[in-house]
């Protein structure tokens, strides 16, 4: 694979992640908290075009599933009837961006079947659902808490860089500080000052608060180094003959070249951060039900039957994949670009 | 030229005087941090008439580029002071050095080094324009192609990016800039020493016609004693951090004071045969 | 020398920020282990307050912070009200397993890791390079909790490795060689785990490093004068290379520390990981601050190891 074809295809899928995840209320045929207590982890259902009889039909269809009676907790397709799925149907009303409601989802079956396509959790929700929605959380984490960092380490490294002097070494040393703890630990340690029982938004504000506080040093070591290198540089120098203030130094001559620097860090600072939001709530101490985030879909790995069993509970941490692998596609390929770059 | 000249620069006003100037700053080892004294500039006098050129002869390390960074206004010096036309540059007002420090341009070595790559040319002329505030967008591009012509680069040229003009329209395209505010002093730091000689008898002949048209004094920076002793009125030599001789050009060569400037006049015979026996066998 | 005098200088006063840090983020915390108790209607609030004071609880911060230091001087961490028993000894048993499970690993790991780059920098934009390049870059995009469910799902589907824990439970009663054969049995899969985390960053330094050693000039003297390329690729190379892979494993400590914590708690290693997650939990303050200070002082420990290897490998430092 060409290097231009693989990264076209990483933007393209986290392209389509954010999409699918920003309209989640859209794609997703449920809101996240509708339980179905009739049907705890049940399984994933298969679309089929071709009915038990072998006859192919146009509009794919789902077979309801009920709970076996023979064996409590597990499940019998019922072939009796099949329920075609529909595309823009209406459904439970959502808010389109936060903005208007709507209840129109892009596909659904009628009632009393049901479309899970990621099968349930133990109170019967959609697990298909929960991970757009969960995504929501988990990709805006890592998006915020990156977007802090950045600003942040810019900040911190332009001035240490092109001020030095005692700035410079009161900030490094302070970086230094911060880059000598274990992230998890410092996280951990914030986490326990913070009061169990605030409400979950506020719990998630100061999370990306504080992952943007810890993630800070390295983008500023890297900007700082560009921007020391930068000051040195002979426009620079003739800019200030022509009596350049420092700002427009800058703005015009020095922060440009950080662009690239930026973009790089960006690229590999919102994984790492959207695994923090992850394992946090995973180990139960980040955001909590019934707020979806995909640490929480995978919370219930930790239990020795949900392994064992009910496999599909395991298909949010594989999807987190894929995309892990396009954020670092794209990084690397930011950094092969920075290095053939004049400056 | 020299002779003319050497009257002439008797009689002008000085136009930047430099007197008991001392640069010193502390470095650190890299590795273990050790701290130690560097004397760039050691009690440096040197005075420039307006109207002349002067030469600044010296080897590396001798302390030619903090000189010019001084002169230029973009370091204080630890002691001494500079006088610009009777104003005294370092006061305790910074205030002042601004204003100053468009009437001080200088010209570097490596002209790709001095432009910022992901500029065009006219923008990289209007720079000095647009920072000041002179001038209304449409007044300032206007200028800019002025400028650029007077160098002798096309107008037609003015969204290139500088890599892609040549070593010697670099230095014009640099010399545009310069000129932009209308300086007083041009600072030339070994502007000419990396090119190859036809660009740099291209350059000299243009700096000799601005020279009258804009009323420019020129100070060039550098190690090579031909070229200084062709355009130079005066020539001062630089050893260690002090200026240890200033004299007009023809007394310099034929006097030489400083045991140092005895010693470079020394090596220059050698390269006249060089130069005379290469030409003789052209001729020949 | 006066390097290395420098370093442990500033390691001292690392560590002391660290701990007035750490103990500052404690102190703001809104509430303590004993709000719980105080709602209690059983219990008066004068027994509250008692027991408050008897811990110290409500004194003020400076004489807290002496106090607290004192005593972490003299080895004693403070009490853990949670599990009813000195925050010390707790942590240090911890520590021991943790401290094992990961230096192994990473021992592991960097073994593993120092072939494969050296290989892949050697024959650079070739097959080995190519494929392992792939390899790598895959098992980078896998997030290390993803990996470490993904090995006790291994655990649970296959009974090949037990699905957790150090030890199995009738391990007093097995014989000496039963006892290693057990330890190792369930060795196995954390240690995987950790070092697989690991090795995509390793290799990718490591790599990096040997490239820019290779193309240095004196190895492209060194081979026009025929030296053999393994001697050079092992002598000349790697130790041109060492300088910043020294510092690379100063630095990989704060990781495998952050990233065993996660594997302890899902593969229930009696490491410190799942004590922290408890101690929060259940608003130890003590146990918390205890785990801080220790991982910070691991840390500074390492790279401080990491730096007296690297006055020792590198005689630039050395002659300054």
């Amino acid at each position: 694979m060409s290097r231009r074809y693989k990264l076209w295809c990483a933007l393209a899928l986290l392209g389509a992640s954010h999409a699918l995840v920003l309209f989640a209320g859209f794609f997703a045929p449920y809101s996240y908290s509708t339980q179905n207590r009739d049907m705890p982890y049940a399984p994933p259902m298969r679309i089929h075009f071709i009915d038990a009889q072998g006859s192919l039909h146009a509009r794919p269809f789902v077979y309801a599933l009920k709970e076996d009676s023979a064996l409590s907790g597990t499940y019998v397709t019922d072939h009796s009837r099949e329920y075609p799925v529909h595309l823009f149907v209406h459904g439970s009303s959502y808010k389109v961006l936060g903005l208007f409601d709507s209840r129109i989802h892009l596909f659904g079956v009628e009632q009393p079947a049901r479309l899970f396509l990621l099968g349930t959790d133990e109170y019967g929700r959609d697990q298909f659902t929960r991970f757009l929605y969960g995504g929501q959380v988990s990709l805006a984490a890592g998006l915020i808490a990156a977007a802090i960092s950045l600003l942040l380490g810019g900040i911190i490294g332009t001035l240490a860089g092109f001020y030095g002097g005692w700035i410079d070494e009161v900030l490094m040393r302070a970086g230094e500080l911060f880059f000598a703890l274990p992230w998890l630990y410092l996280l951990f340690a914030v986490r326990a000052a913070l009061p169990l029982h605030i409400a979950q938004w506020q719990v998630f504000l100061l999370l990306l608060a504080v992952c943007g506080i810890i993630g800070w040093t390295r983008p500023a070591r890297l900007i700082r180094g560009v921007v020391l290198s930068a000051k040195e540089r002979n426009f620079v120098i003739a800019a200030r003959t022509f009596g350049a203030s420092d700002f427009y130094l800058m703005r015009r001559h020095v922060l440009p070249q950080t662009y690239g620097i930026i973009l790089t860090q960006a690229a590999l600072l919102v994984p790492q951060f959207i695994l923090a939001e992850v394992t946090l709530t995973f180990l139960g101490l980040g955001v909590g039900a019934p707020m979806a985030s995909w640490g929480g879909l995978i919370a219930s790995l930790q239990h020795y039957y949900v392994l064992a069993s009910y496999w599909w509970m395991f298909a949010p941490a594989l999807l987190l994949i894929p995309i892990f692998a396009a954020y670092y596609v794209i990084a690397d390929e930011l950094q092969e670009h920075l290095k053939s770059v004049p400056l | 030229m020299n002779g003319q000249a050497s009257s002439i620069s008797r009689e002008n006003p000085p136009l930047i005087d430099i007197r008991g100037l001392n640069k010193k700053y502390i470095q650190r080892r890299p590795l273990t941090r050790e701290k130690f004294l560097v004397r760039a500039i050691v009690d440096a006098n040197l005075t420039i008439r307006q109207g002349t050129t002067v030469g600044l002869l010296g080897e590396s390390g001798a302390g030619k580029s903090t000189l010019v960074r001084c002169m230029a206004l973009i370091e204080k010096p630890t002691e001494g002071q500079i006088w610009f036309e009777d104003t005294k540059v370092f006061d305790s007002k910074t205030s002042s050095i601004s204003g100053l420090r468009t009437q001080v341009q200088v010209i570097f070595q490596d002209a790709a080094s001095a432009l910022n790559p992901r500029l065009t040319a006219a923008e990289i002329v209007m720079e000095p324009l647009e920072i000041q505030r002179i001038g209304a967008k449409s007044e300032r591009r206007e200028r800019a192609m002025e400028l650029l012509e007077r160098v002798g680069l096309s107008r037609t040229w003015e969204r290139r990016k500088p890599l892609e003009f040549s070593g010697g329209q670099r230095q014009r395209l640099a010399l545009a800039r310069a000129l932009a505010l209308k300086p007083k002093l041009l600072i030339f730091d070994e502007a000419l020493s990396h090119l190859d000689l036809a660009s740099r008898e291209t350059m000299l002949e243009l700096l000799v016609s601005l020279k009258n048209k804009c009323d420019l004094t020129y100070f060039h920076v550098s190690h090579d004693l031909e070229m200084l002793r062709g355009i130079t009125d005066e020539i001062a030599v630089m050893c260690e951090g002090t200026i240890v001789e200033s004299k007009p050009t023809a007394e310099l060569f034929a006097h030489p004071e400083h045991s140092y400037t005895r010693d470079l006049l020394q090596a220059m015979p050698q390269l006249e045969t060089i130069y005379s026996k290469r030409f003789a066998h052209e001729l020949s | 020398m006066r390097y290395l005098a420098r370093r442990l200088v500033h390691a001292i006063l690392l560590l002391i920020a660290i701990s007035m840090l750490s103990f500052m983020l404690l102190q703001w915390t809104p509430g303590d282990f004993f709000d719980t108790m105080r709602l209690d209607p059983r219990i008066s609030a004068q027994t509250v307050e008692g027991l408050r004071s008897q811990f110290g609880v409500n004194q003020s911060f400076g004489a807290r912070y002496l106090s607290w230091t004192r005593s972490l001087m003299r080895g004693n961490m403070g009490y853990s009200l949670s599990y009813d028993t000195p925050v010390a000894p707790l942590l240090w048993s911890r520590a021991k397993n943790t401290l094992l499970l990961a230096g192994i690993s990473a021992l592991l790991a960097w073994m593993i890791a120092i072939p494969i780059g050296i290989w892949s920098a050697a024959s650079k934009g070739g097959y080995g390079d190519k494929i392992f390049g792939t390899g790598i870059s895959t098992l980078l995009a896998i997030p290390d909790l993803v990996l470490f469910l993904v090995l006790l799902l291994i655990a649970v589907r296959t009974g090949w490795f037990p699905t957790g824990g150090m030890i199995s439970s009738n391990f007093d009663g097995m014989s000496a060689w039963q006892k290693i054969n057990d330890g190792i049995w369930h060795f196995v899969l954390p240690s995987a785990g950790l070092a697989i985390v690991m090795l995509p960053v390793l290799v990718r330094h490591i790599r990096s490093a040997m490239i820019e050693a290779l193309e240095s000039p004196f190895i492209r003297a060194a081979r026009a004068h025929g030296i053999p390329r393994m001697r050079i690729l092992l002598r000349y190379a790697l130790l041109a290379a060492s300088n910043p892979l020294i510092s690379l494993l100063g630095f990989s400590i704060a990781t495998i520390l952050s990233g065993s914590a996660i594997l302890e708690v899902i593969m229930s290693w009696p490491g410190l990981g799942p004590v922290m997650v408890q101690a929060i939990l259940s608003r130890d303050v003590n146990v918390v601050a205890g785990i801080v200070m220790l991982s910070s002082v691991f840390l500074v420990a390492g790279n401080l190891f990491a730096d007296v290897l690297l006055v020792a490998s590198d005689p630039r430092i050395r002659a300054e």
